[in-house]
C-alpha cells in the first residue's frame, strides 16, 4: 500500500522570547500599515516532483512584489535593500542572475522546470537591461553593477569584463513592462563565467536576500551541504518591473528560485553511512533465478522499489514553520509545499489537521500543504513497490555540444540539436559566446540536417556574428534556425586556438579554459499541427573545456640561464679575440720591474725638488 | 695559435679526414656505451610523483566483500557469452549497464587492412559525475578479448561490477566512462577516433559523449582462474609515444605500496633490480617503442594526448583475486579523480628499467644523437674528402675563376681544387628515396595471403636493385665522374639519414637509435674497385643489416612469421596511423640502397675495368 502523509508537531507553549518577538512583529506590522504605502506581498513555494531514476526535483520559489514608487524612493520593505540600492545606482531596470552547478539530464528527467527560464549555464551567468544614454555609459554601469554584485554574492562577477560581455540580438527579450521608459535607452548586456564554482559562499548571500533569511519557511531546508550535493542545482534571481494593464500601477518584482535534483538513494545512503562501502552480503538483492545463484555468486537485481524518504531524510532537517510574511495571504496563495506524484499511487492520505493537503482542480496528482508559523513541517513519501513511473515532460529540444578534433592548433565544435516532435518543426535561436582566444572560422559554420530531406538544406534563416578582437572582446554568434520535425540538426564550425601571452595564463593553465554554455532559446511560437502555443523556453548546453597550447612554465628560467651562459661564453671569447693582440713570445718587451720602480722613484724625486 | 690551425689543415687535409673518422667512430662508441651505462644507479633515477594532486594510495579502497559476489556472477555471465557475436555481446553488456542506471552507447566499426576486415561493436556507459558539468572524463576500459585474443572474463566482469560500485560514490569530479571494446586493437581505436569525431566512414559516431578524457585505465584479466600473482603494467603507445610517467608511478605506488601487489614491466617477471634485468627491461621497452605498435587497448589513446595504461594480471599461483585488482583500480581512479589539471607535471619522454627506476630524455637522448652525429660526421668527411671532386677540372678554369674574383657563390671549393659534380649523386639519392614509396605502398595494399610471396619478391628486388643501379650508372656516366658520384651520393644519403635520425630521436628515441645502430655499416660502405674482398665483406655486412634482415630479426624476436609482421605493419598503418613503416621504407631503406649501390659499384667497376683509385 502506498501512502503519503504529512507529519506535524503539536503547538507548543510559546516561550517568553517568542512572545516578545511576536509582539515586536505586531508592532512592526502596525507601524507599517499606518504608512500610506501598500505593503509588499511575499510568496514562497516548494514544489517537489519525483523524477525517473530515483531522483527528486525540489523547486524553491520566493517571490516578492512591491510598488515601484516606494522602491524608487528607497523605501524598502521586504525587497532587499542591498540589492535595491545597487540596481538604482547602476540604473539597472531588469536583472537576471544565475548560479548553476551540474547538468540537467534531459534524457532522463525530461524538460527543465519553468521551461528552463530559471536555469543558467554552468557557473555564473548574468544579463541585465541597463538604462543609459549611450553605449559607453551602459558599459560603465554594467561594469559597476557586476562589481557590486560580485561583492554582494561573493562571486567573481567582477571578472565579467568586455571580453566576456556580449550583447545578444535575438536571444533575450525583456520580461518586465516598461510603459514609461524609452526602450531605446535600455541596453541589454550579458556575461558568463563558466569556470566559477558555485558553492556555499554564494548561497548565504542568496538566503540573506529573503525576508525570512533561511530562519523559517521553506528556505530552512536550504542547507549548503545538501544543496551542493545535489546532482543539479540552479539558483536564480530575477528583478523586473511589472505593471498592471488595468490600473497602470507598476510593481517591482524580485523572484528567487532554487531548482535542485536530489539523488534519493545517495542522499539516504549518506545518512546511514557516509562511505558507500560494500553492503553486507544479506543486504544484496540477488537474482535467484540464475542457474549459478548461490552464496558466492550474486547477480544484482534491478532496483524494483522506490525508497521511502522524508524531507528530513533528504535535507537533514524539517521546515521550521512558515515564514510569517508568507502566511497571511489569500487561500490560493498559501500552498507552500506541493508534491506531484501520479494520482493512482496516492490511494490513502493520512494527514494531521494542521497540514491538510489541498487539491488543485484539474491536477489530481498535485498535493499541496500549508505551513503554519512555528509549526515544524515534514513530509514522508513511503516505499513504492512497484516503483512509480514519474511524469516526464518531453523536452522541446535536445541539445548537446562537444569538441571535435585534437591537437593544440585547431579544433572544431559540434552541436547536435534534436527535435523529438514527430510533426512540428521548431524555431530556435542558437547563441554562442566564445572567448577571444578561440577564433571560429565563420566559413566553416554549417548546419546539416539528418535525415536528409529535400528542401530542408538551409535551416539557418538568420545569422548574427560579431567577431572577436584580441584581448578586447569575445566572439558572439547567434543563429536563428529551424529544426525539422523528428530530425537532428548538426551545427559544426572549426576554430583556431590563439597562443596567449605568458602572463595571461591562469595558475592552472593545463586544466584548460572553460567555454561558456551555448544558449538555445525557443521563442514563443504556435505549433503548426494543432495551433497550440509553445511557451518561450531556454536550454543550455554543457560548458566545454578548451585546452590551449601551454608553455612549460619553468622554461623561461631555463632559457634565461642558457642564453646568459651562451652570451657570456660567446661574448667573452669574441671580445677576447678582438681586444687581445697576438704576438710571438720573443717580440714581447721584457717587463723591467726594477727599472720601472726606479723611474717612478725618479719622478717622485723630481716632483719633490720642483 | 688557434687561428693558425685551419691554415695548416688546408695544406694537410688527411689530418682533417682522420680526425673526422676518429670523431665519428668515437661518437658511435660513446653513444653505445652511454646507453649501456643508463641502468647504473648513477645515471638512472628513482621514480617520484610530480603531481601533488594525485595523492596515490592516500585513500582507503573499499572494493571487496559482497562486491566480489557480484564480480563472480558477472564472470559467469561473460563466460556464457564467450563465443557469441559482438552484437549479442554488446546488447547484453548494454543491458547490464542500463540496469545500473548509466547512459549507454554502442558503436559498430569495421576496418580494412591487409586484405582482412576487422569488425566489431564497442559498448560503453557514461557515469555522470554527481554535480559534474561534463567537461572532463576518465575511462575504465576492458577489451572483450585481450591482445592475445583471450576472453577477458575477469576484466569485463570487474568493469561491470565497478560501474555499479562507482555509481554509489558521490565524490567523482569527472565523468567515468566504462568502455567494453570488442577487441584490444581496433575497437579502442575506433572508439577514441569517434570520440574526437575523426573517425572513418565505416565507423559509427558515438551517440553519448562526455568531456575531455583525462586518463584511461585498461583492465586485462583473462581466464577463468581468478587468482593471480602480479600486475603487469603496459604503457607503450602508438608510434612510441608514452603516457605521462605520473600515471605509471601512481599505478605502481598503489599496487605495490598500498595493495602489496608486485608490479612488472615489459614482461620481466622476476625482476631483481640488478643491472642485467634493468638493461633487459629497458631494451624490451625500446623494442616496443621502436616498433611503435599497439601493445594494448591503452595504446590507441596516447596519440590523442590522453594518458593511458593497461593493468594486466600475470600468473595464476598468487593469492590476489578480483578484490585486490578492484581495489587497485578504485584507488587509481580516486587519484585520477583528484587531478586538477591534465597530466603535465611529470615526464613524457623516459625509459623505464624497473617499476621504480627510470631515465629521462636528458640522460638518454645523447646516445641516439651520437649515433646520428656519427653518420653526419662521416657525411661531412666524405664532403671534405678530395675524392668527392671530379679530377677533370682544368687548372685554367680555376685560374679564370680566381681572376674573376672567385666569389660567385658557385660550388667552387673555397680552398680551390676541382669542382664537385652534384647532379648525378643528387639524382641517385633523391630517386632512391622516391623509390621508397613503392615498397611502402605495396606492403600496405597487398592482401595478407600474398604477403609472403610479395615479401620474397621484394627481397630479391631489393638485392638486385642496387646492383642494377650501379651497373646503369657505370655504363652511362663518364669514368672520371664515377667514383666521385658514388662517393657524393653516399655523402648525401648519410647526411640526410643523420639529420633525420637526430630529429627522430626527439620524437621516438628507440626507433632512431635502432635504425642508427643498423645503419652503422653504411659508414664503411665504400666503393673499393681495387679491393674486391673488402667490398665483399662490406656487402655481406650491409645485407645482414638491411631492413629485411631487421624484419626477420623482429619476427624472430616475437616468434612470428615475417608475413605476420608485415600484416601487423599494414594494419598499424591503416588502423592506428603507425608511422614506423614510413620511416623504414622512405628513410632507412633508401639509405641502405645507396650504401649497397656504393659497395656494388666496386664489383661492377672491377668487372668492367673502370676502377679508379679510391
Amino acid at each position: 500500500m502506498t501512502l503519503l502523509f504529512a507529519r506535524s508537531h503539536q503547538w507548543l507553549t510559546p516561550s517568553p522570547l517568542e512572545i516578545l518577538s511576536r509582539l515586536l512583529g505586531f508592532f512592526l506590522v502596525f507601524t507599517l500599515s499606518g504608512n500610506t504605502v501598500v505593503a509588499d506581498t511575499y510568496k514562497e513555494k516548494l514544489d517537489l516532483q519525483p523524477l525517473s531514476g530515483q531522483f527528486l526535483l525540489a523547486s524553491f520559489n520566493f517571490q516578492n512584489h512591491g510598488p515601484i514608487e516606494a522602491f524608487n524612493k528607497q523605501m524598502f520593505q521586504l525587497f532587499p535593500r542591498s540589492l535595491g540600492q545597487i540596481l538604482q545606482y547602476t540604473h539597472t531596470r531588469e536583472l537576471h542572475l544565475r548560479f548553476a552547478l551540474g547538468r540537467w539530464d534531459s534524457e532522463l528527467w525530461g524538460a527543465q522546470p519553468g521551461d528552463g527560464q530559471n536555469a543558467g549555464g554552468t557557473g555564473v551567468e548574468t544579463w541585465a537591461w541597463v538604462e543609459a544614454d549611450n553605449d559607453v555609459e551602459a558599459e560603465a554601469r554594467w561594469t559597476s553593477l557586476n562589481n557590486a554584485l560580485s561583492g554582494l554574492f561573493c562571486a567573481s562577477l567582477n571578472f565579467i569584463d568586455s571580453t566576456r560581455t556580449i550583447r545578444p540580438v535575438m536571444s533575450f527579450n525583456p520580461t518586465g513592462d516598461y510603459p514609461t521608459t524609452n526602450t531605446s535607452r535600455l541596453f541589454l548586456l550579458h556575461g558568463s563565467l563558466p569556470k566559477e564554482p558555485v558553492c556555499t559562499e554564494n548561497l548565504t548571500p542568496f538566503l540573506k536576500l529573503l525576508p525570512c533569511k533561511g530562519k523559517s519557511g521553506i528556505s530552512t531546508l536550504l542547507d549548503g551541504h545538501k544543496l551542493f550535493d545535489a546532482s543539479f542545482q540552479s539558483m536564480s534571481i530575477d528583478v523586473r518591473p511589472i505593471c498592471s494593464p488595468h490600473t497602470g500601477t507598476c510593481d517591482i518584482e524580485i523572484q528567487q528560485t532554487i531548482d535542485m535534483v536530489l539523488d534519493i538513494s545517495r542522499s539516504l545512503q549518506r545518512k546511514d553511512s557516509p562511505v558507500p562501502r560494500p553492503r553486507d552480503q544479506h543486504e544484496l538483492i540477488c537474482d535467484t533465478s540464475k542457474p549459478y545463484a548461490s552464496n558466492e555468486y550474486c547477480y544484482p537485481m534491478d532496483n524494483s522499489i522506490d525508497l521511502p524518504w522524508s524531507l528530513s531524510d533528504l535535507f537533514g532537517r524539517t521546515i521550521s514553520g512558515g515564514c510569517p510574511f508568507a502566511i497571511n495571504l489569500p487561500a490560493e496563495e498559501t500552498q507552500h509545499v506541493c508534491i506531484r506524484a501520479p494520482e493512482n499511487k496516492l490511494t490513502t492520505m493520512e494527514t494531521l489537521e494542521l497540514a491538510a493537503p489541498t487539491l488543485t482542480e484539474g491536477q489530481p496528482d498535485l498535493k499541496c500543504y500549508m505551513l503554519r508559523e512555528n509549526v515544524p513541517f515534514d513530509l514522508s513519501f513511503p516505499k513504492q513497490q512497484p516503483p512509480i513511473s514519474p511524469l516526464r515532460q518531453e523536452p522541446l529540444l535536445y541539445a548537446e555540444r562537444s569538441f571535435t578534433g585534437h591537437g593544440q592548433e585547431h579544433g572544431g565544435v559540434k552541436t547536435v540539436l534534436r527535435n523529438p516532435n514527430p510533426n512540428d518543426p521548431i524555431e530556435v535561436v542558437y547563441l554562442e559566446s566564445l572567448p577571444w582566444f578561440m577564433k571560429p572560422y565563420l566559413h566553416t559554420f554549417k548546419a546539416q540536417v539528418l535525415p536528409v530531406l529535400a528542401g530542408e538544406e538551409d535551416v539557418i534563416s538568420e545569422l548574427y556574428y560579431r567577431p572577436a578582437l584580441d584581448r578586447k572582446r569575445g566572439t558572439q554568434l547567434e543563429a536563428k534556425l529551424i529544426v525539422p520535425p523528428n530530425s537532428v540538426v548538426i551545427l559544426t564550425y572549426d576554430f583556431e586556438k590563439a597562443v596567449l601571452r605568458y602572463t595571461e595564463y591562469p595558475p592552472d593553465a593545463n586544466r584548460g579554459f572553460d567555454v561558456a554554455s551555448a544558449i538555445i532559446t525557443i521563442p514563443p511560437q504556435r505549433r503548426r499541427s494543432d495551433g497550440k502555443k509553445v511557451p518561450a523556453t531556454s536550454i543550455r548546453t554543457t560548458s566545454l573545456l578548451l585546452s590551449l597550447p601551454t608553455p612549460d612554465f619553468s622554461m623561461p628560467y631555463n632559457v634565461i640561464i642558457f642564453t646568459s651562459t651562451i652570451m657570456a661564453l660567446a661574448f667573452g671569447s669574441i671580445f677576447n679575440l678582438l681586444v687581445r693582440r697576438f704576438v710571438a713570445v720573443d717580440e714581447v718587451q721584457r717587463v723591467d720591474l726594477k727599472g720601472k720602480i726606479r723611474g717612478l722613484l725618479g719622478k717622485l724625486k723630481k716632483g719633490k725638488t720642483e | 695559435m688557434a687561428l693558425r690551425v685551419p691554415v695548416n689543415l688546408r695544406k694537410n687535409l688527411s689530418v682533417v679526414l682522420y680526425a673526422f673518422q676518429g670523431l665519428s667512430i668515437l661518437a658511435v662508441i660513446v653513444g653505445l656505451a652511454s646507453l649501456l651505462l643508463l641502468p647504473l644507479d648513477e645515471y638512472s633515477r628513482r621514480t617520484y610523483i610530480s603531481e601533488n594532486a594525485l595523492l596515490p594510495g592516500q585513500v582507503h579502497a573499499y572494493f571487496g566483500g559482497s562486491e566480489q559476489n557480484i564480480v563472480r556472477a558477472f564472470r559467469r555471465e561473460v563466460d556464457l557469452l564467450g563465443n557469441s557475436t559482438s552484437d549479442v555481446v554488446a546488447e547484453r553488456m548494454a543491458e547490464i549497464f542500463r540496469s545500473a542506471g548509466l547512459k549507454v552507447g554502442k558503436q559498430r566499426y569495421s576496418y580494412k587492412a591487409a586484405g582482412g576486415e576487422y569488425t566489431g561493436e564497442n559498448v560503453y556507459a557514461v557515469l555522470h559525475a554527481p554535480r559534474g558539468d561534463a567537461t572532463e572524463a576518465i575511462v575504465l576500459c576492458a577489451p572483450w578479448r585481450n591482445i592475445d585474443h583471450l576472453l577477458n572474463e575477469g576484466g569485463v566482469a570487474l568493469t561491470l561490477a565497478l560501474s555499479r560500485y562507482f555509481k554509489r560514490w558521490s565524490l567523482w569530479s569527472k565523468d567515468i566512462i566504462f568502455l567494453i571494446s570488442s577487441d584490444a586493437r581496433a575497437g579502442p581505436q575506433a572508439w577514441v577516433d569517434a570520440y574526437h569525431d575523426l573517425h572513418g566512414e565505416n565507423i559509427q559516431s558515438l551517440s553519448v559523449k562526455s568531456g575531455a578524457i583525462q586518463g584511461v585505465v585498461v583492465v586485462d584479466y583473462p581466464g577463468a582462474y581468478h587468482r593471480f600473482e602480479s600486475l603487469h603494467i603496459i604503457y607503450d603507445g602508438i608510434n612510441g609515444q608514452l603516457p605521462n610517467l605520473d600515471l605509471i608511478n601512481t599505478a605502481v605506488q598503489i599496487s605495490r605500496d598500498q595493495m602489496g601487489l608486485r608490479t612488472d614491466l615489459q614482461e620481466m617477471w622476476n625482476h631483481d633490480d640488478g643491472y642485467r634485468h634493468r638493461l633487459r627491461t629497458m631494451l624490451r621497452g625500446m623494442v616496443n617503442q621502436a616498433l611503435g605498435h599497439s601493445t594494448g587497448p591503452h595504446s590507441s589513446f596516447i596519440p590523442y594526448h590522453i594518458d593511458a595504461i593497461t593493468l594486466a594480471t600475470h600468473g595464476d599461483g598468487g593469492w590476489h583475486d578480483e578484490g585486490s585488482l578492484g581495489r587497485t583500480v578504485e584507488s587509481v581512479f580516486r587519484s585520477l579523480n583528484n587531478l586538477l589539471e591534465h597530466f603535465h607535471q611529470s615526464f613524457f619522454f623516459y625509459l623505464l628499467m624497473a617499476p621504480k627506476r627510470f631515465v629521462s630524455i636528458g640522460t638518454y637522448l645523447p646516445s641516439a644523437m651520437l649515433l646520428a652525429v656519427g653518420l653526419t660526421l662521416t657525411a661531412i668527411r666524405l664532403w671534405v674528402d678530395p675524392r668527392s671532386r671530379s679530377g677533370e677540372v682544368e687548372k685554367e678554369e680555376k685560374r679564370e675563376k680566381e681572376r674573376e674574383g672567385g666569389n660567385q657563390g658557385e660550388v667552387v671549393a673555397v680552398d680551390g681544387g676541382p669542382k664537385r659534380e652534384l647532379f648525378l649523386p643528387m639524382s641517385i639519392v633523391i630517386g632512391v628515396h622516391f623509390c621508397g614509396v613503392i615498397p611502402f605502398a605495396v606492403f600496405n595494399s597487398v592482401d595478407h595471403k600474398s604477403m609472403s610471396s610479395v615479401f620474397y619478391i621484394s627481397i630479391a628486388t631489393s638485392v638486385i636493385l642496387p646492383t642494377l643501379i650501379s651497373i646503369l650508372i657505370t655504363l652511362t656516366a663518364s669514368p672520371h665522374r664515377l667514383l666521385p658520384a658514388f662517393h657524393l651520393s653516399r655523402c648525401f644519403s648519410l647526411l640526410f639519414l643523420g639529420m633525420f635520425l637526430s630529429t627522430l630521436a626527439t620524437l621516438n628515441f628507440s626507433l632512431s637509435f635502432l635504425i642508427g645502430l643498423f645503419s652503422l655499416p653504411l659508414t664503411f660502405a665504400r666503393t673499393t674497385p681495387k679491393s674486391v674482398p673488402s667490398a665483399l665483406v662490406n656487402s655481406i655486412l650491409l645485407q645482414a643489416t638491411s631492413p629485411f634482415a631487421a624484419l626477420f630479426a623482429v619476427a624472430g624476436y616475437w616468434g612470428l612469421g615475417v608475413e605476420d609482421i608485415l600484416k601487423e605493419a599494414s594494419f598499424g598503418w591503416w588502423v592506428w596511423g603507425m608511422w614506423t613503416p614510413v620511416v623504414v621504407w622512405c628513410v632507412w631503406w633508401p639509405a641502405w640502397v645507396v650504401g649497397r649501390v656504393s659497395v656494388d659499384s666496386s664489383f661492377v667497376m672491377a668487372a668492367m675495368g673502370k676502377g679508379g683509385d679510391l
